[in-house]
């Protein structure tokens, strides 16, 4: 039960400012990373009309994600913004998935991770609308439907970082809580396999996804 | 024996775990009774397609489960996290927070299972559209989650933050109070964005061409009826933040105390409001297409109408807090 409160960290002090680095997460992060630069060799090395395994899987993706982006914004756009999305979906799933791997756990467990990837989506989506539109009808889109509406509109626009990364770092950490003590309370007996079932692959696919296409409408709303 | 600060401390987190998942299990069991119900009867529409309509009720019902694990992870949290400091502080703070996540976790519970079941009814009528139905089910149901998510948010600073530098005797109500205003607020937007969200699903089936529409209105009737949650999370922001001066005379308390309930029973009427009438014009921008921007504007003046209640509560509760 430690396990809960107990967060690997060091600690470098750069010119009177104390930098704090979440160790594991970290680790996570780069083994996530190098996994997927892994797969994408292995998936390009060898391009044939008869594809490799990781040729179809890539192939799958890309195709599934070029449909979807093609739904949400216009021809132009979908150059730009597919590879965004095609590869925040695939660090994602790999990273919701980690935890089924002994010793690992999930990146995403820690808000620093999510909040990160949030902000990330935010700054493209407002840098898009205002590219798209100009910074005086993006503006003037904060005045709608009535001038004093303003300031709750801007809350409204931070609120969705918030939302955004809170509900898959609440997913993923809630799933690890669970696994963690009902696998205490009984001994780790039969259940926790299927526990990870559910919350790694089943959960974590999910909230994957969510979290890219609510990426991908969030760009989409502000272009419009 | 109640003089003991760290028997308060535990019975504050136990009575806060217990309220937490009790209250939180309500809503998502409803929404994903509902889905199933309509999953139900999709079926006996459309018994080919069972395969993709029973796939389709699970992700929706996985996404509305996830309010009840939020208040779960909240609960556990209460009952396995040692606290570093024990006070009269911390035990109205653990409490506030179990309150906040159980009231929370009920309207978004019940909201998320109306696309989940909307969806399924939609495969059955409109085979073609399940992948676009279930990726709308999706954004829709995890918008409408939003307020859950900031319920969650607050029990988490409450829990986590370090108040003991506060003087005590205002500062516990003003806690609860927190937890109070944005748990009931979150009720009613959660429900309202649900609706809003099952009716993108219906018109997505009715009439396909309609989706670029149909989740624009969506997302913005959403956005607006979220509004009243958000009015909840800023008087709950006020309330944790603001130091306010000791006073030992029970009146100031009540008047903090009385804050958070005023704003959190004034947020769910307009939450619900907003959410039918984001329901109503989604569902006719689905069945005429030409007129979506008429259509977007009076449902934001019709939401901007009913919403003014809630901002009669906040004003009240603005009031409690700075003035009296």
């Amino acid at each position: 039960m430690e396990d809960l409160t107990n967060i690997p960290q060091f600690t470098i002090n750069l010119f009177g400012i104390n930098l704090v680095f979440n160790t594991e997460t970290l680790i996570m992060t780069w083994i996530v990373m190098l996994l997927l630069i892994l797969f994408g060799f292995l998936a390009t090395r060898k391009i044939s009309f008869i594809p490799n395994p990781f040729q179809v899987v890539a192939e799958l993706f890309v195709q599934t994600f070029y449909d979807l982006t093609k739904d949400a914004l216009d021809e132009k756009m979908v150059k730009k913004y597919f590879p965004l999305i095609c590869s925040l979906f695939m660090f994602l799933l790999l990273s919701n998935w980690l935890g089924i791997l002994p010793k690992l756990s999930e990146p995403t467990k820690d808000l620093n991770t999510t909040l990160g990837l949030g902000v990330m989506g935010f700054f493209i989506a407002h840098h898009a609308g205002i590219k798209k539109k100009g910074f005086k009808v993006y503006a003037k889109a904060y005045f709608e439907p009535i001038f004093f509406m303003a300031p709750l509109n801007i809350i409204g626009e931070l609120a969705k970082v918030v939302s955004i990364s809170f509900r898959l770092y609440g997913n993923i950490l809630g799933g690890a809580i669970i696994i963690l003590v009902v696998s205490h309370l009984i001994y780790s007996l039969v259940l926790p396999p299927f526990l990870i079932l559910f919350f790694s692959l089943f959960i974590g696919t999910i909230q994957a996804f969510v979290f890219t296409m609510l990426t991908l409408v969030y760009i989409s709303v502000q272009v419009k | 024996m109640l003089s003991n600060i760290v028997t308060i401390t535990n019975l504050a987190s136990y009575a806060g775990a217990g309220l937490c998942i009790g209250l939180g299990a309500i809503g998502a069991a409803l929404g994903e009774g509902y889905t199933a119900g309509l999953a139900n009867h999709a079926i006996s529409q459309k018994s080919k397609k069972s395969g993709d309509i029973i796939k389709n009720m699970l992700v929706g019902q996985a996404i509305a489960e996830t309010a009840a694990i939020f208040a779960l992870v909240i609960a556990i949290l209460l009952l396995f996290v040692k606290m570093p400091s024990t006070s009269i502080l911390k035990a109205a703070a653990l409490f506030g927070a179990g309150i906040c996540m159980g009231f929370g976790a009920i309207g978004s519970g019940v909201g998320s299972g109306f696309p989940g079941g909307e969806a399924c009814l939609g495969i059955a009528r409109q085979p073609v559209m399940a992948g676009r139905l279930t990726t709308n089910m999706l954004i829709g149901s995890a918008v409408c989650q939003t307020p859950a998510i900031f319920s969650m948010v607050v029990a988490l600073m409450l829990m986590f933050m370090d108040f003991s530098k506060m003087p005590v005797s205002p500062t516990w109500a003003a806690l609860i109070g927190a937890g109070i205003s944005t748990g009931l607020a979150a009720i009613g937007s959660g429900f309202g964005g649900g609706k809003a969200a099952g009716a993108s699903c219906e018109g997505i089936a009715r009439q396909p061409e309609s989706i670029a529409q149909v989740t624009t209105t969506m997302l913005v009737g959403q956005a607006v009826s979220q509004t009243p949650a958000i009015f909840g999370l800023l008087v709950s922001f006020i309330l944790m933040f603001k130091t306010f001066p000791e006073a030992v005379a029970l009146n100031a308390s009540m008047a903090l105390l009385g804050a958070g309930i005023c704003m959190g029973f004034g947020g769910v009427g307009p939450g619900i409001g907003n959410g039918l009438t984001a329901e109503s014009a989604v569902r006719w921008v689905s069945r005429n297409m030409r007129a979506t921007g008429e259509l977007t504007r009076i449902m934001l003046v019709g939401q901007a109408v009913s919403q003014s209640t809630a901002i009669y509560a906040m004003v009240i509760s603005l009031v409690l807090i700075f003035v009296v």
